[in-house]
């Protein structure tokens, strides 16, 4: 009996002990809660991997509002909401750029989150800290080439931050944009394709430069930094089937048959998809491949679906779940920095001849197995980009940043019976964000 | 029971029908407080508001005006220059230079109206000219500079080495030629101001002892040079002149370089093991 008192006691006395102020205010261990979590260097990386976790979702409906906006691409059904996008009468309400917004701004967010909590993550801080910003600055340069002046959240915002919910103006986006990719390649090394890196980070300011317009020394020697990087062109297949190839600069990565990992634009982009086929190929296009693709690029980016119906020919997976595909999003790869590199020469300027913007060019046009002359026009390297980076996501933002928007899509509406206004060329704010931003948010003319 | 209650359902209906009498009532007698029609609307809480994008839509003389305004339905169009349009996107082309006040004014059927204006300027594209730039001593002759003085190499120098030296004999042309001593130790290096992304020729004319073995390289650079080990990294064209068949016959070199993002370049010479010359630069544009 004595023993057991004894032993009574100092249970009792561990436990009147331990009664720290740690007991009266426990962190949960089931849940993981932002309050307490971040606090050491794999925590902190968790949240990186989250921003790409984002990003997987982010793209996936990219081409919607990228490639059936211009002349490049069309559903093959044409109805319902999707065909809001190649009749260039995208509504306030459409669900695909409502949750394209949600989603980029969600990136944003995670972006933000890591930014905020780079104190713990000690001696990889500096790496953290670029490929967030790398993240955060991609998702506003697509935000602001789509819808214009938007709301510039550069911190981690809760519900009653109002102040940050009006629209902010395009010039202090982009000041963003650049010193975030600055720091991005200050802070970063080429060690991943799936990651941000710092000749994605180069690659990608050399695209806002060319985007400004008057700055074409500054993206021309970016583009050649890419360029001294070590990339190299692959065989054109296997730029989309050979996945993290010496090509590809940046990719959002995908697995096959795991669901949180997979995309389903692979499968979207055919007959089986959900809507019975979506990015299909124009009849504009398909002629822009006979007219300047070669029969390398063409074989391998339309294949004929049914009589005069071409679908895409990138990105086809071999998943055993077709809605889990594995295919990777490219981003950046090094064609597009190639020609972004003879558009930096070109300089805004109409032709060029000079012998290095022949030298890049020529290097594009020789795996298509065509020739390549002395001079190089505007009209010339608009229509190497359409055939080269067709189904990319890049054909609108190209029309738009050459100047000839308007003119070029102003010729396609009027072709195929749309009604095409300059106000087009921006999306709607989607009106569930207006709805909740308390009378902040406003929308863009035309709309 | 059941009558009493069908009584009660009577009385019920009859109230009912007498309320909806005086509703009916009180609603025509408040009508009358209300005969003017503008007392119970709204301000247009959305105004006409004028905005429009100008660009150019073909030549430097024809312009387009893409209409971006909002919560209108008239609009006149004034170009500036004396036409003027009614359409909804605005287009003129223009006789000649020079800078145009073109204004929209955009209108509702309220007849609110608002006017955007914004200043084109109708200028005449320059022609890209290639900067052609000017070697200067290129023949190391002496008294050669611009202002009449120069000893063959005064244009020749950097801080980043000892210069080459002067001789008299053999030379291409005129009375002057640079020479390298055998040790190699010796330096040209002149900056020359080029325009960017161009393609040009530089030519001059070597020759060397017909032994030992050796060899003299001329470089051009892209940027100024600062520290000699970076000149590998910086080169944007060299050619290594190895001819040693006559000690006193020159070989032409051209050397095609372009000049890439720079809007310098430097032309920069040194030799190995045989003593050679160098003579008589010049510069290109390439056809």
């Amino acid at each position: 009996m004595k023993q057991i008192q004894i032993i009574t006691l100092l249970v009792m006395g561990i436990l009147i002990s331990s009664c720290g102020e740690d007991y009266l205010d426990p962190s949960p261990v089931s849940n993981i809660g932002s309050n307490g979590f971040y606090k050491n260097e794999a925590e902190v990386e968790a949240a990186v991997i989250n921003i790409y976790d984002g990003l997987q979702l982010a793209v996936q409906r990219e081409w919607a509002l990228t490639e059936m906006r211009s002349d490049n691409s069309k559903t093959r059904s044409s109805e319902g909401e999707w065909a809001q996008f190649e009749n260039l009468d995208v509504k306030s309400t459409n669900s695909t750029v409502a949750n394209y917004w949600a989603m980029f701004y969600n990136v944003i967010f995670r972006s933000n989150s890591v930014l905020e909590n780079l104190d713990a993550a000690g001696p990889s801080a500096t790496q953290f800290e670029g490929e967030a910003k790398f993240t955060r600055a991609l998702s506003y340069f697509n935000l602001v080439r789509l819808f214009g002046d938007v709301p510039l959240i550069d911190k981690v915002i809760t519900p009653t931050d109002t102040d940050y919910f009006d629209r902010d103006s395009t010039a202090d986006v982009y000041a963003l944009i650049v010193s975030d990719l600055q720091t991005a390649i200050s802070n970063l090394d080429n060690s991943y394709k799936g990651r941000a890196s710092k000749a994605a980070a180069q690659a990608l300011l050399a695209k806002v430069y060319l985007t400004f317009g008057n700055n074409y020394g500054e993206a021309q020697s970016l583009c050649e930094d890419v360029m001294d990087s070590g990339f190299s062109l692959v065989g054109f297949h296997d730029v989309f089937y050979s996945e993290r190839s010496s090509e590809i600069i940046f990719a959002v990565e995908y697995v096959n048959d795991i669901a949180a990992d997979s995309q389903d634009f692979s499968l979207e982009f055919t007959q089986d998809g959900r809507v019975r086929g979506l990015n299909y190929a124009t009849p504009e296009l398909v002629q822009a491949f006979t007219d300047f693709g070669g029969s390398i690029r063409t074989q391998e980016s339309i294949i004929l679906d049914a009589v005069d119906s071409y679908r895409c020919g990138k990105f086809i997976s071999n998943s055993t779940a077709n809605q889990q595909n594995g295919n990777d999003w490219i981003v950046l790869r090094y064609a597009d920095v190639l020609l972004m590199h003879v558009e930096a020469i070109m300089a805004g300027a109409d032709v060029t001849t000079s012998s290095t913007a022949v030298a890049s060019f020529k290097k594009v046009r020789d795996r298509a197995g065509l020739p390549t002359g002395s001079s190089i026009t505007k009209e010339d390297l608009l229509n190497e980009r359409r055939v080269e980076l067709a189904f990319e996501n890049h054909r609108l933002f190209d029309l738009i940043r050459f100047g000839v928007a308007e003119s070029v899509l102003g010729t396609f509406a009027t072709a195929n019976g749309i009604v095409f206004t300059a106000s087009d060329l921006l999306l709607p704010i989607p009106e569930r964000e207006i709805g909740v931003s308390f009378g902040k948010l406003t929308q863009n003319p035309g709309y | 029971m059941d009558i009493m209650i069908l009584n009660y359902k009577n009385i019920l209906k009859k109230g009912l029908g007498l309320i909806s009498v005086f509703i009916l009532v009180a609603s025509i007698g408040s009508c009358e407080q209300f005969e003017l029609p503008e007392a119970g609307s709204m301000a247009d809480l959305t105004p006409p508001s004028a905005n429009f994008s100008a660009s150019l839509n073909g030549d430097y003389l024809t312009y387009k005006f893409d209409n971006l305004s909002t919560s209108a339905t008239d609009y006149v169009w004034d170009y500036g220059d004396g036409n003027s349009s009614t359409d909804f996107n605005g287009a003129n082309i223009y006789s000649d230079e020079g800078t145009f006040t073109v204004t929209l004014t955009a209108s509702d059927k309220l007849g609110v109206s608002s006017t955007f204006s914004t200043n084109v300027t109708v200028v005449k594209p320059p022609k890209p000219v290639v900067l052609l730039p000017v070697i200067l001593e290129a023949g190391f002759e002496d008294y050669n500079l611009p202002d009449g003085t120069g000893d063959g190499r005064d244009s020749w120098r950097t801080s980043l080495g000892e210069i080459m030296q002067i001789t008299s004999s053999p030379v291409y042309e005129g009375s002057q030629a640079a020479k390298f001593p055998s040790d190699g130790t010796r330096i040209a290096y002149q900056e020359l101001e080029v325009s960017v992304n161009a393609d040009y020729v530089l030519t001059y004319y070597y020759t060397m002892k017909t032994s030992p073995a050796g060899s003299i390289t001329v470089s051009v650079l892209g940027g100024a040079l600062t520290n000699l080990a970076n000149a590998a990294s910086q080169t944007l064209a060299s050619f290594k002149g190895t001819d040693q068949t006559a000690e006193s016959t020159f070989v032409q070199v051209d050397l095609p370089f372009n000049s890439g993002n720079n809007t310098i370049v430097a032309i920069y010479a040194r030799n190995e093991s045989v003593e050679c010359r160098l003579d008589s630069f010049s510069i290109r544009e390439a056809d």
